[in-house]
């Protein structure tokens, strides 16, 4: 039912802007899509702990390139 | 679209990726930015699979915990806790998401991870998938926090050498489980089991033996190695045996309680007192029962998998049953207090004791605890009251109650029930009655048995103990104290009724008086009479059944015949016991025989109080009787015989009559001060102690104490006492000695008189007679020669003079002078007599009256008063010291003299 449908995703929309909101005062630096992705995995039953291990891993990988590429600049 | 849950993971991950992940720089290879995407595909598909479910238990609130904390060390911008509150709660308020706690528990480690993935992360990376918690203080704070939570650590720390972990063991946060503390220990102890880090024996293995720890019994782990003791196994961290140690508290204290609870000396209020702990007992094995429910519920949800067999979760620990049975272990604390204290004590002393736990101790538990161990204390003790007090039995077999039976004691009467039966001991008088209230239930108790066993009266004891006997029971008092009122009052009411109408106790006692003290007068006087003669012979020749004729018959002619005949049957004439030489009068006396159970009130010793008093009155009046008649006689024989030989004994008579007189009078007024001043004072005193007494209720106590009070007030002041040193008996039984021989001597002087009077009566005759026959006068030879005076009994007149012997042994020896001689010798004789008598008397009469004088009661002042009313005696006051006795006597007779002038003073007479 659209009405139905349509209160679900502004709950949704309510929810996932008090997410961001408390993400932000964490210093997640976490955006509004990422979070919300975050909010389906978790949702789906994926630990959050493994998550959050991600996406450390995936930031100090990226940085891991960033170095490189920085260096390989600095070369 | 429907899509399953990997479908829907692979599509988020794949996107959360591409936003993540930077996108193909501009001087970047192709190559490596797919390689990059690959590695990065690859790191999140392992971590994601590797680790498909939280370790933690899955708590919002938690989560929420652990955000706001950091927050709030974040103390550049502390608002932020503030308002992450209000965001929290906003989200709980959502129904959309289903995993709070997921979500916010991700963030929360993504913000760790930013805060300090800058310092470290990178360089360890790689072992940062082994385990967070180490290295860095991060790591600390981390290890903190998951020390602080509820739930414990969510995983064993691995291989941890950090002694920062040491000081989380001393934390002793009340609900926190032992494992984080547990882990460090087990570095510690040098056990190297970084995977499962258990100690041996398990806590779940202790728990499952704590059930029956706590009542008592031995178990494999926890072994009770004798009565008193509990072995511990050594193999477990100190912080264990600690709780252990708690725990062990209760069960050896439930064990030595219950050996109490089983032995069975000491009396009934110490078996109520063990039923009264086996019921507290009892609940406690209610606890332990419950406890034991609890964790075998929490075993049984037991998980072996879990680090530690997820203890923690079920609920139940160690540290939990500490708690649990904390209350329970104050109480058997208490309770094994008690038993100690109790150890030797019994009945009363018991109830003592716990009494003052209830009252005078300070702490709530305590008091309420006592208050309901007293209720069942002393169950037994009013049991035995309520015997007591209706039934006047004494059930008490192991002489528990405050009054207890004379062990001593021997059925000789009634009175020795009254008195001897029953003791109360004032050390098993509990405090939770007063002394008061003991003394009352006492003579209750003693009442009701003397009614049943004295008076014989067990049918009304019966009816009344079924009328009123109820219930007694503890915290009653209101209640207690006024059937116990209401009980001594009809007690009380019913003996004095018995008194009065079954065994007329009030006939008796005026009969004693009439009797005894010589209140009938008519019947003494007629009795004296009449056993006179018969007295005046030797002890040994006095027959009884004479004796009780002559009573019958003075009491057939007296007054006394009106009286009822059991006062009647109750009277009679005894003799004494004779030693040599006594008449009769020494050892008469009548007798009043008091049966039980009225020899409770007239006691063996007011019997003979009464025997003693009676021949002190008998002698008085025997001496009054002989004294008057002979003056009769003397009156008589003035006017005839006597006045005849005027001219010879004239002046001996006058003397004669007037030592008589002044006897007489003496005689008379102690009579009347005895008589009335004494005894019918006394008596007016016991009537009306008897009618109305001052505390109250009349009880046989106060009775049997105004029957005393009486009695001896007149042996005082009848002068039968020996106060103050001064000891009137003697002084009195030698006046009256005196006055006995007094009377002989006058009698004698009347005899002789007659004599004289005969013969000038035959010389007369004579005389006429031969003037008649024409002699005048007679020949002087004649008459002197002629005369035989009757004085002089010649060895053939053995008459009643003989046994008679009134004339002073001096006499005898004249008989054998004849004569005139003889005559005038013996009329020296008795003038002698009569003056040395008359003087003697009066000096001992002087000296009566003198210590008279000083009696601290003014009616033996009375009758000093009254028997020297007209001053012709000079009282003496004796003095005590022998030698100065001269001088002082001197002193004293012109002290005296001077005295005897004011004699209205009577006090006067300072030495």
């Amino acid at each position: 039912m659209p009405a139905a449908d349509d209160s679900k995703r502004k709950a949704a929309r309510e929810t996932i802007d008090i997410l961001h909101e408390i993400s932000t005062l964490l210093n997640t630096h976490l955006d509004r899509q990422s979070l919300s992705y975050c909010v389906s995995l978790i949702e789906n039953g994926v630990n959050p702990e493994a998550l959050a291990k991600v996406i450390q891993e995936l930031r100090a990988q990226n940085e891991r390139y960033e170095i490189e590429r920085a260096e390989t600049a600095a070369q | 679209m429907p899509s399953t849950r990997e479908e829907r993971v692979d599509d988020a991950l794949q996107s959360l990726l591409e936003r993540l992940i930077p996108p193909q720089f501009e001087d970047e290879a192709e190559a490596l930015a797919d390689q990059r995407w690959d590695e990065a595909n690859e790191l999140a598909r392992d971590l994601i699979d590797r680790e498909p479910e939280a370790s933690i238990a899955d708590d919002v609130q938690h989560a929420a915990d652990s955000i706001k904390r950091r927050l709030l060390k974040d103390t550049r911008n502390p608002e932020r806790a503030a308002a992450f509150g209000g965001l929290y709660s906003r989200l709980l308020a959502q129904p959309v998401l289903g995993q709070k706690w997921g979500i916010l528990y991700f963030l929360d480690r993504v913000g760790e991870g930013e805060n300090d993935g800058g310092r470290v992360g990178r360089v360890e990376g790689g072992r940062r998938v082994q385990g967070s918690g180490d290295g860095g203080e991060g790591g600390q704070e981390e290890v903190f926090d998951e020390a602080f939570a509820r739930h414990g650590l969510p995983r064993v720390p691995q291989g941890l050498e950090s002694p920062r972990q040491v000081p989380l063991r001393e934390r002793a946060v009340p609900g926190r489980p032992k494992m984080q503390a547990q882990t460090p220990e087990v570095e510690v102890v040098g056990e190297q089991e970084p995977s499962s880090g258990k100690v041996e024996p398990s806590e779940a293995a202790l728990l499952r033996d704590l059930p029956f720890t706590l009542q008592g019994l031995s178990s494999t782990n926890l072994a009770f190695s004798d009565k008193s003791s509990l072995t511990l196994p050594t193999s477990l961290p100190v912080p264990l045996i600690a709780l252990l140690h708690a725990l062990a508290e209760p069960s050896l204290l439930y064990r030595s309680l219950s050996d109490f609870v089983e032995s069975s000396d000491g009396g009934l209020v110490g078996q109520s007192l063990r039923s009264a702990i086996g019921q507290e007992l009892r609940s406690y094995l209610g606890l332990v029962a419950t406890l034991e429910g609890q964790i075998r519920r929490a075993l049984a949800q037991l998980d072996e998998s879990l680090p530690r067999g997820g203890l923690g979760k079920a609920g139940v620990t160690l540290k939990r049953c500490v708690v649990w049975t904390r209350e329970a272990t104050l109480g058997l604390r208490l309770m094994s207090t008690i038993v100690e204290s109790a150890k030797g004590k019994k009945g009363g002393e018991l109830i003592s004791l716990i009494h003052n736990l209830a009252t005078s101790h300070g702490d709530t538990f305590v008091y309420v605890f006592a208050e309901r161990l007293l209720s069942n204390i002393t169950r037994p003790f009013y049991n035995m009251l309520r015997a007591w007090v209706y039934d006047g039995e004494l059930e008490d077999p192991y002489t528990e109650f405050f009054v207890s039976s004379n062990p001593d004691f021997e059925d000789s009467g009634a009175t020795s029930v009254w008195e001897h039966k029953y003791l109360l001991q004032e050390g098993m008088i509990p405090s939770i009655v007063t002394s008061d209230f003991a003394q009352r239930v006492y003579l209750i108790g003693k009442s009701l048995n003397f009614i049943r066993y004295g008076c014989h009266d067990g049918a009304w004891v019966e009816s009344y103990s079924k009328d009123t006997s109820r219930e007694l029971k503890y915290g009653d008092t209101a209640n207690l104290s006024q059937s116990i009122d209401e009980a001594y009052k009809t007690v009380m009411a019913r003996l004095i009724y018995l008194m009065e109408t079954k065994f007329a106790l009030a006939a008796h006692l005026s009969a004693l008086k009439k009797y005894l003290l010589l209140g009938q007068g008519d019947f003494i006087a007629l009795l004296m009479e009449s056993l006179a003669s018969n007295l005046d012979r030797p002890a040994n020749s006095q027959y009884r059944h004479t004796l009780t004729a002559q009573l019958e018959h003075a009491i057939r002619n007296s007054n006394a015949q009106f009286d009822s005949s059991d006062v009647l049957r109750r009277l009679d004439a005894r003799m004494l016991e004779l030693s040599h030489g006594e008449i009769g009068w020494d050892v008469f006396t009548l007798e009043y025989r008091i049966d039980s159970p009225l020899d409770v009130i007239v006691s063996p010793w007011a019997s003979k109080q009464y025997l003693k008093i009676f021949n002190f009155l008998w002698r008085v009046k025997r001496v009054e009787f002989a004294l008057s008649t002979t003056w009769r006689r003397v009156q008589t024989g003035a006017r005839g015989v006597l006045s005849a030989v005027g001219d010879k004994v004239g002046e001996d008579w006058k003397a004669a009559r007037l030592g008589l007189a002044g006897m007489v009078h003496f005689v008379n007024q102690l009579q009347y001060y005895i008589l009335f001043e004494v005894i019918e004072a006394s008596w007016e005193g016991l009537q009306k102690t008897i009618a109305s007494p001052a505390s109250g209720t009349v009880t046989l106590d106060t009775l049997i104490e105004a029957h005393t009070a009486y009695l001896r007030s007149i042996t005082r002041k009848g002068l039968l006492g020996g106060a103050g040193g001064v000891d009137f008996t003697a002084q009195l039984h030698e006046l009256l000695k005196l006055m006995l021989s007094y009377r002989d001597v006058v009698d004698g002087l009347y005899s002789f008189s007659v004599a004289e009077f005969t013969r000038r009566q035959e010389l007369a005759a004579k005389i006429e007679n031969r003037t008649r026959a024409g002699r005048w006068g007679v020949a002087e030879s004649e008459d002197l020669t002629m005369s035989e005076s009757p004085l002089f009994p010649g060895p053939n007149r053995g008459t009643k003079g003989g046994a008679d012997s009134p004339l002073p042994p001096l006499l005898l020896p004249l008989t054998t002078t004849t004569g005139a001689e003889g005559e005038k010798s013996m009329l020296d004789s008795l003038r002698q007599r009569l003056i040395s008598l008359e003087t003697d008397f009066k000096t001992r009469v002087n000296v009566l009256l003198g210590d008279l004088a000083y009696q601290p009661d003014v009616d033996m002042r009375f009758l000093g008063v009254v028997m020297n009313f007209n001053g012709v005696y000079a009282p003496v006051r004796r003095r005590r010291q022998q030698p100065q006795q001269q001088h002082h006597h001197h002193q004293q007779v012109a002290r005296s003299e001077r005295s005897a002038v004011g004699k209205e003073k009577v006090g006067e007479g300072k030495e």
